[in-house]
């Protein structure tokens, strides 16, 4: 039997507003518990929501993105449940008319793009943060949390395993932060989303029974747990059993996922439109700044660096992955004058690094003024090729001034041609056995010498000048 | 209008009625739901649902930050709390 | 020198005289706070705050518009630092860490807040019966309902102890015990005054307005309580009249419209009576009576019980026992917390109208019931738009009848239909006034007028013309309670 996995995910995008959905405390991270709370985020009764209308300008950035109706005239509904996180009792979201209509993203999976269309993207608050093991018996809640923008974006269920889902949520995350909506800050939740996972037969149209898995915050579980999931269901449905429609919990400790059993699957939500606030409108003179204050998108400076600096499209990819690697390319490469070295140095040994160390560049200790100068430095023969891949390295440790290491540890490139052929006359003196093999037509030798004289330099020798001089000596 | 309806709605509304009780609201329910579905006699084709009788536009703020710190006031005001959080008997998820 | 029974107009006259210090005027208040203790029309005193206040304003003169005017408040308003309770146990012992808009508005403009009124239970009701802190009795007979919910504001003004109170109105909790006690109230146009910090019943119904004993008074206290709120964006932006400037306009040839499809042969003949008595009075002022038909009209109430619950079932959500207001003892786990906390936090009118609107709201049941209701909601509003189109202004009684016996009336369906006359007025949005208009058996008896949107000037200047010529308003209940 041939089975098929279809996947929609809910991305919860935390919009990088300076304050809440609908209250004027701050939504920075990390702060005391309940520092960040007004009057509205405890539910208090009597005070009202007032909407933050930069999150709705975030919302639509999103939407223009990815190519996706606007609706201009949106409107909030009440999602009713009870939960202590929940102060006010109902989550304000929009149910009937969200901001963002049906739009579409493309994803990159082993070379290959796929269009994955977006159903909807809708502006909700968050809840509050409720800590379960600090106390003795009870559990205690934080309301800083509470009211923070969230963008939920929903896809279409049309991505098909775990590799394109996870493809989905980088495209996602690359494109809000490109777009300036999110800070993509997966360690602090900036982003997580909820998979819907369903397994049918290859030759059936109707979709199996689904099982959500709630509240992923990283590409690594997005793929472990998907893949788990699809095990876990094919294995029910070639027992003959059936999937339940539940909620399921990833645990990435144990690598598995499980039924949350609460009774919020069989909560009956009750939405209905938000009497507290009025349609939002936006005006088209609105909508037309939002569309000039577009940035450059991630496609877009993909095929630009193509076109302008004449790169592979592999290396584009690359540099356009994030707004912060692009931007290190862009500026290097019109400091330097030498965008292909740049690209070469960013795509190969940095972004090796990056990935040794699973960072992303804006994480990583390399300043834009460093590697200007690390290029530089070998554009203008201070030092050589290896010595500078040495230096990166110790750059990458330590963040110190590539100059004053270069000082520091005498890697200076020896420009003398008179000292080279000083150390080159040594060489061969010293390895008469080699001079006679090469002189009896071992022409592969010749890079011993090479490397014994780049050994005595400590790799300081300019290449280029050591094949040069002991062409001339060996004759 | 059934027990098992007021059952659930009961659970939904996170109330609890004592099995006295329970006959009689039960009875008030079905009564009201009798007497609202009169609105049934109407006709609506066609008519967009009056939510708010403004039938204005949102007036929205703008992203600063207004609200102060006021923690140890709402604490202080909630049944049970201490210097930080909110408390609630252990939730297990 | 008596307070009682005296007139904000006349109070500041005797403070500006210097008949009268500010804080001997509240000192009285007092007085008459305790000797008619057994209206019990209080829930909270701010006793020492106002008298405080008083001392300071008999330090300092003031030029504030109401300087020293003793107010009674609706306990639905929150007060920053003074006991609210929305006449619920569950926030009994709720301490508000702000105020509302409407108590700063009146607070700045010179007033002296005495206390919180006692009400119906988040506003439910339309007897003051359903209040944990117990029933209100009405001025004008021991046993007698004051009407709901503002039952301990109209009951206060009524007995002269306050010249004025503020009441909340969802489907005629102003003018339904204005009527019943013989007082003045007025409901404006939905957003004219700002819901910040009223605890909200049914958010797209509830409205702010004064009690008080004169017309003019209302004007002077609207003055004072509308404003632009930019903490509640349904409130309206529209500009704020100088609502006393035209009250003695004269109202010939006003177009006033009796609505057809109220049959008021099914009312008490001496009810229809005072009604038709009123009609004539205003036609002796030069008013033209119009038939209007208004044909949706008879759905109104059950609209308002499906649109009502639905809102307050959620707005009520947040009185769990977490953040504020009453937990129950020792829960044993976060369920047992919220359903001990919620059951016996509320009474059973709150409680039926929680199911009620959790009913209407529930999957497979929305459209029937809650979409259906918004929809006759708009045809409702529809039949007001066109009947403006050929009147000023549309009358009815205020309610079906005087004032009933408290405990006489357990139907709750037949409580529902107390609103008769005033849930239009909500659902559609519009000011609604009511006044005192005759008696029936030495009960009070109001008369509704209802404007078009944003009409509450018209509406002021047409009431106040009554009352310039009639004198039902100035009578005062022969009280049997004493302490």
């Amino acid at each position: 039997m041939s089975w098929e996995t279809v996947i929609g995910l809910e991305v919860h995008v935390q919009l990088s507003t300076k304050t809440k959905l609908f209250s004027g405390a701050s939504t920075g991270f990390g702060a005391e518990p309940n520092t960040q709370v007004d009057l509205v985020d405890l539910g208090l009764p009597g005070a009202l929501p007032v909407v933050n209308k930069e999150a709705f300008y975030k919302a639509i950035r999103f939407g223009l993105a990815t190519k996706a109706e606007i609706n201009q005239v949106s409107m909030f509904d009440r999602k009713n449940y009870f939960y202590p996180d929940l102060p006010k009792g109902y989550q304000i979201t929009q149910m009937e008319k969200p901001i963002v209509g049906m739009g579409s993203i493309t994803i990159d999976v082993d070379g290959k793009e796929k269009l994955i269309n977006i159903t909807r993207a809708h502006l909700e608050e968050d809840a509050g943060k409720s800590i379960h093991d600090l106390f003795d018996g009870e559990t205690g809640v934080d309301l800083n949390r509470a009211g923070t923008p969230l963008l939920e974006i929903v896809s279409e269920p049309e991505i098909s395993n775990a590799k394109e889902a996870v493809a989905y949520f980088k495209a996602i995350h690359q494109l809000v932060t490109f777009l300036d909506i999110c800070d993509g800050n997966m360690a602090q939740g900036s982003m997580r989303c909820d998979v819907n996972v369903s397994i049918k037969k290859a030759e059936d149209k109707e979709l199996g029974t689904r099982a959500e898995i709630k509240n992923i915050n990283s590409f690594k579980f997005i793929e472990k747990a998907i893949n788990f999931e699809i095990a876990r269901q094919i294995k029910l449905l070639e027992k003959g059993e059936s999937v339940v429609q539940e909620t399921r919990l990833y645990d990435s400790i144990k690598n598995e996922t499980r039924s949350m059993r609460s009774k919020e699957a069989a909560n009956d939500y009750r939405y209905f439109p938000e009497p507290d606030l009025l349609p939002v409108v936006i005006l088209d003179k609105e909508l037309e700044e939002i569309i000039e204050g577009l940035p450059e998108l991630p496609k877009e400076k993909e095929k630009r660096f193509i076109d302008e600096h004449n790169l592979e499209v592999s290396e584009a990819r690359i540099l356009s992955s994030s707004k912060a690697m692009a931007e290190l390319f862009e500026k290097a490469s019109e400091k330097t004058k030498d965008s292909n070295l740049v690209a070469k140095w960013l795509v190969g040994d940095i972004s090796a690094l990056l990935n040794k160390d699973n960072i992303s560049i804006e994480e990583s200790k390399l300043s834009l003024e460093n590697f200007v100068k690390l290029i530089e430095r070998i554009t203008d023969n201070t030092i050589s090729g290896k010595i500078a891949k040495s230096l990166l390295e110790d750059v990458w440790e330590t963040g110190n001034d590539v100059d004053n290491l270069i000082q520091e540890k005498g890697l200076v490139q020896i420009q003398d041609e008179s000292v080279l052929e000083e150390i080159a006359t040594k060489v061969i003196q010293s390895n008469e056995d080699q001079v006679a093999a090469y002189k009896s037509g071992k022409d592969r030798i010749f890079g011993f010498f090479v490397g014994q004289v780049m050994k005595e330099t400590q790799g300081k020798a300019n290449p280029k000048s050591v094949n040069d001089i002991l062409k001339k000596l060996l004759g | 209008m059934d027990k098992e309806t007021v059952a659930t709605i009961s659970y939904l509304a996170r109330l609890r009625f004592d099995e006295d009780n329970k006959e009689k609201i039960t009875k008030d329910l079905e009564n009201i739901i009798e007497f609202v579905d009169q609105l049934e006699s109407a006709d609506t084709s066609d008519i967009e649902p009056l939510a708010n009788p403004l039938e204005k536009t949102a007036k929205t703020r703008s992203d600063e930050i207004t609200a102060e710190n006021r923690k140890e006031t709402f604490l202080e005001n909630a049944p049970d709390s201490n210097e930080d959080y909110f408390l609630v008997p252990r939730v297990v998820e | 020198m008596s307070i009682q029974f005296k007139t904000i107009k006349e109070l500041s006259l005797m403070l500006e005289k210097k008949d009268i210090s500010n804080h001997e005027l509240i000192e009285e208040t007092f007085n008459l706070v305790e000797k008619y203790d057994k209206l019990n029309a209080f829930i909270t005193l701010n006793k020492e705050k106002a008298l405080e206040k008083a001392k300071a304003l008999d330090n300092k003169s003031s030029d504030l518009a109401l300087s020293g005017i003793p107010i009674a408040q609706k306990d639905l308003f929150v007060t920053k630092n003074l006991r609210t309770t929305c006449g619920s146990n569950i926030l009994s012992n709720f301490i508000p860490p702000y105020s509302a808009t409407v108590i700063e508005n009146l607070e700045s403009s010179g007033c002296i807040s005495i206390g919180k009124t006692n009400m119906d239970e988040f506003a439910m009701g339309s007897s003051n019966e359903t209040s944990f802190f117990g029933k209100v009795n009405n001025p004008w007979g021991a046993n007698l309902v004051p009407g709901g919910s503002s039952g301990g504001s109209a009951a206060a003004v009524a007995a002269g102890i306050v010249p004025a109170a503020t009441g909340t109105d969802t489907g005629g909790s102003i003018r339904q015990p204005a009527s019943l006690c013989g007082i003045t109230g007025i409901k404006p146009t939905y957003g004219r005054i700002s819901r910040w910090g009223m605890i909200a019943f049914a958010s797209s119904l509830d409205q702010a307005g004064p009690m008080a004993r004169t017309v003019e008074d209302c004007a002077i206290l609207m003055n004072q309580m509308c404003s632009h709120d930019s903490k509640d964006t349904t409130s309206l932006d529209e500009a704020i009249p100088d609502f006393t400037k035209n009250l003695d306009k004269e109202i010939k040839g006003k177009k006033i419209g009796i609505v057809k499809e109220f049959d008021l042969s099914k009312l008490d003949k001496n009810v229809v009576k005072v009604f038709e008595e009123s009609k004539k009075h205003y036609e002796s002022l030069g008013v033209e009576f119009i038939e209007v038909s208004l044909p949706n009209i008879s759905l109104s109430v059950p609209t308002y019980y499906v649109v009502a619950p639905a809102e307050c079932s959620s707005n009520l959500s947040r009185f769990d026992g977490v953040k504020y207001g009453k937990r129950c003892e020792n829960p044993k786990d976060l369920e047992d917390l919220y359903i001990r906390s919620r059951s016996e936090g509320f009474g059973d009118e709150v409680k039926r109208r929680i199911l009620i609107g959790a009913y209407v709201l529930s999957a497979g049941f929305y459209d029937a019931y809650y979409k259906k209701a918004q929809q006759v909601r708009r045809l409702i509003k529809n039949d007001f738009d066109d009947a403006f189109k050929k009147v000023d202004l549309i009358m009815t009684p205020t309610t079906r009848g005087p004032a009933f016996e408290a405990g006489s009336m357990s139907d709750p369906i037949e409580m529902y239909l107390e609103d008769l006359f005033t849930v239009p007025a909500n659902l559609a949005g519009l000011p609604g006034i009511s006044i005192p208009s005759g008696y029936v058996d030495n009960k009070p008896l109001g008369l509704q007028l209802i404007g078009n949107s944003l009409q509450e000037e018209q509406l002021l200047n047409v009431a106040h013309n009554f009352q310039k010529t009639t004198d039902w308003h100035l009578k005062t209940p022969d009280m049997e309670i004493k302490s």
